[in-house]
């Protein structure tokens, strides 16, 4: 038996020398299942099946995997993000579906919707559960850990993924072929927050004195970085710069730092209870500065719940339905009727993540994730968040407009002209 | 017996390494090796906690190491077989260092304390390796389901073999005493402390090793996870869901853990997690013992029944021997 369990080991252990040792599979292979058909020209996904003419046999849809949080700290966003895809997916086959030229035919979308509980370790789970079904692309979730984790899912089964609500851009750096992502990252949102302050505030009355509130999380550092980085190009000094980890119950401590540092700008990346918490505690300490950036947790409507504390801070979440992009009308209009408020923040950029998906999958011709891959790669095209190009990376050169909320209202006001409201500064 | 067992667990072995050279399914494979990791981490708590009787809380800190040290060795570049054996080193000399005060403490004490120090292992990982650990993208694209199987695979051997060598040596026999009454042990004579350590020692390793198997099956993760206390009640799940205390226990348990996890999660997602908790206090209830105990009931009821209709049909059989019967059936080695 024991030689039995050695032989094994050596079997296993192989020639896998760091990271996984020399690798077999062609970056161009298609997915499980996939059937090549004589003319050679055409592949196809799983579920579809060859006749004796070589022209190829419908599947009833094209399925879509969307693993999104709808429970567990993320629930709100993913919420946000299940009516962007909904919206878009409905709005798509209303309008005939998607011509695919390898079947000469109209297909509809399906969306293979699952609930991640907002664990990035049940992300990677299921995204290979629904890897099984047949699917052209993954549809990500929301938050940079559910994706951090899902993305590498998508390039080893080289089904193209594709993700908003994620800032984080140590993903695009390590060489994944099959991501895309149209949302502002850290690096815009670092700059963005500095440009505005220097364009909406006149020099002597702008909130110099900056405080970070950093979560110990990757992209916690990374923008943390990058905030601290940023600031004295654009004249503003750092005076505070705290990590906690993410969970944390009690900021007291911080929050007196902060105060102690006179901190007239606090910028934060929370996750949802987290800020929900760090906000509450500045609301019973009785301290809030002038100016407050607070980028994910703030994006949820339950922030009103907040009251007067959680009044006047700033979002950072990729779009605003005033933001006059062709498209956003039908959109805002059902979010209104159904939810009673303008379209959320997340809903315009997912909603955007099914067109560019529907129109990369049309010029394709064929349902096979490597070329819908290409295609992805080569968009060029106008969505609900503005026009869509990608660089290399799967990164968007897209503008961060800043939001602030106000009265409970969410007004856009960066980039300042158009629809953008004004600013409400002083905010305690 | 024992080498009728041994043809037996030799024949699985053999069976499933057959299985992972025909299936070419990457979900049943995912399966397979999810199987053999929970297998292997039920079995080496089985050994602290149903051989030993000491109810660790912080079996996941161990586990959470093996996997931490080999996947960061690995991934810098060490060959797999040395990045595992640091790992086991690490662990050994991490269990021992803990064990000593930690098993000064005594039943719900000891299981307090453990849980103390998984869960601030857990917490120290998240601030430490805040970063997502995912294999770089050559390794992505070429990854294959086949090396974690016969890792997984190798992972779970060892450690039932392990378990099995253990029950049979004076050692294991030294752990079950302490188990049973420590203070009777103690005045016979049996250094307690020293055989609950080697279990502590031993039982750590293993979960390491079940650490290490996770670390290379998995393409992207949180460092913190293997550290989460839900992996230890998991094991704990799925080692009295099985059978405690017995061999095969821990693996029966696993099987039907995964896959019924993954039937739930597919079919009732919102129900997944308190299915499995009813389950577990019925079994606690009507099974004390397990599926191992359900089994054994079953096959005792069947063997009665062919005993008494044997006798119905020879006459010339006695009560002698039917009561000979019955001994033999008790003596029976549990499994």
């Amino acid at each position: 038996m024991l030689l039995a369990v050695i032989a094994l080991l050596v079997a296993a252990c192989g020639s896998d020398d760091g990271g996984g040792g020399d690798t077999t599979a062609a970056g161009t292979e298609t997915t499980e299942g996939a059937t090549e058909t004589t003319e050679g020209a055409t592949e196809t996904t799983e579920g579809a099946s060859e006749t004796t003419e070589g022209a190829m046999e419908a599947p009833e849809a094209i399925y879509l995997g969307a693993v999104v949080p709808q429970t567990g700290a993320f629930a709100g966003g993913g919420a946000q993000v299940v009516r962007g895809y909904t919206y878009a997916v409905e709005a798509i086959n209303a309008a005939g579906g998607v011509y695919v030229e390898q079947y000469d035919t109209n297909l509809p979308l399906e969306l293979i919707l699952r609930d991640d509980e907002s664990d990035p370790n049940k992300t990677t789970a299921i995204m290979e559960e629904v890897a099984g079904e047949g699917i052209v692309a993954y549809l990500g979730g929301f938050a940079s850990p559910l994706h951090a984790a899902g993305t590498a899912v998508g390039e080893k089964n080289q089904i193209p993924y594709l993700g908003v609500a994620t800032a984080l851009q140590a993903l695009h750096e390590q060489g994944y072929e099959y991501f895309f992502s149209p949302f502002p990252k850290s690096p815009d949102i670092a700059v963005s927050v500095y440009e505005m302050l220097n364009g909406l505030i006149a020099e002597g009355e702008r909130p110099t004195r900056v405080g970070i509130f950093q979560e110990a999380t990757d992209w916690g550092e990374e923008l943390g970085a990058l905030w601290a980085d940023e600031a004295a190009n654009f004249g503003y000094e750092v005076v505070l710069h705290e990590t906690y980890a993410p969970g944390t119950e009690d900021f007291t401590d911080i929050i007196l730092r902060a105060q102690a540092a006179d901190v007239q700008a606090l910028l934060s990346l929370p996750t949802p209870p987290d800020g929900f918490n760090i906000y509450k505690q500045m609301g019973e300490l009785g301290w809030k500065p002038p100016f407050n950036l607070v980028v994910r947790a703030a994006d949820v409507p339950t922030w009103n719940d907040l009251g007067d504390v959680g009044d006047g801070v700033l979002l950072s979440a990729g779009w605003h339905p005033d933001l006059g992009f062709e498209g956003i009308g039908p959109v805002n209009d059902r979010h209104i009727e159904e939810e009673g408020r303008p379209a959320d923040p997340i809903v315009g950029g997912s909603y955007a993540l099914v067109q560019i998906l529907a129109d990369a999958i049309e010029r394709a011709g064929t349902l096979d994730t490597t070329a819908i891959r290409d295609q992805l790669a080569a968009t060029d095209m106008d969505t609900v968040v503005g026009h869509i190009t990608f660089r290399e990376n799967g990164t968007a050169p897209i503008e961060n407009p800043l939001m602030q909320r106000q009265d409970g209202r969410v007004v856009l006001v960066w980039p300042e002209g158009g629809a953008a409201g004004e600013l409400v500064y002083p905010a305690n | 017996m024992f080498r009728r067992s041994l043809v037996w667990w030799l024949l699985v072995v053999a069976a499933a390494v057959v299985f992972g050279l025909m299936t070419q399914s990457e979900r049943v494979l995912t399966l397979a090796i999810q199987t053999f990791i929970f297998g292997a981490l039920a079995s080496s708590w089985n050994i602290l906690g149903g051989f030993a009787g000491q109810v660790s809380l912080g079996h996941a800190a161990f586990f959470g190491i093996g996997a931490l040290v080999t996947r960061e060795l690995w991934l810098d570049g060490r060959p797999l077989a040395v990045a595992v054996a640091i790992a086991l080193v690490a662990t050994a000399v991490a269990a021992s260092v803990v064990g000593v005060p930690m098993l000064r403490l005594r039943g719900i004490y000891f299981a307090v304390g453990t849980l103390a120090l998984g869960v601030g292992v857990w917490l120290t990982a998240g601030n430490l390796w805040p970063g997502i650990s995912s294999l770089p993208v050559d390794a992505l694209r070429g990854y294959e389901f086949t090396g974690p199987y016969f890792m997984a695979l190798g992972v779970v051997t060892v450690t039932v073999a392990l378990s099995i060598w253990l029950r049979r040596s004076k050692m294991g026999l030294g752990m079950m005493a302490v188990r049973e009454d420590e203070e009777a042990a103690a005045a016979t004579g049996v250094n307690a402390l020293a055989y609950k350590m080697m279990a502590f020692v031993i039982s750590a390793v293993l979960a390491a090793l079940a650490g290490a198997a996770f670390a290379y099956f998995s393409v992207s993760y949180y460092p913190q996870f293997p550290f989460s206390v839900v992996w230890t009640f998991e094991a704990i799940t799925v080692v009295f869901v099985g059978g405690v205390g017995t061999i095969i226990g821990p693996l029966v348990g696993a099987a039907f853990f995964v896959t019924g996890r993954d039937v739930l999660s597919s079919t009732f997602p919102e129900l997944q997690v308190i299915a499995f908790g009813v389950l577990f206090i019925l079994v606690v209830l009507v099974l004390p013992g397990g599926f191992v105990e359900g089994g054994e009931r079953l096959h005792e009821r069947i063997s009665r029944r062919r005993t008494s209709q044997h006798q119905q049909a020879t006459p010339d059989a006695t009560p002698d021997a039917t009561a000979r019967e019955s001994v033999k059936m008790e003596g029976k080695e549990k499994v």
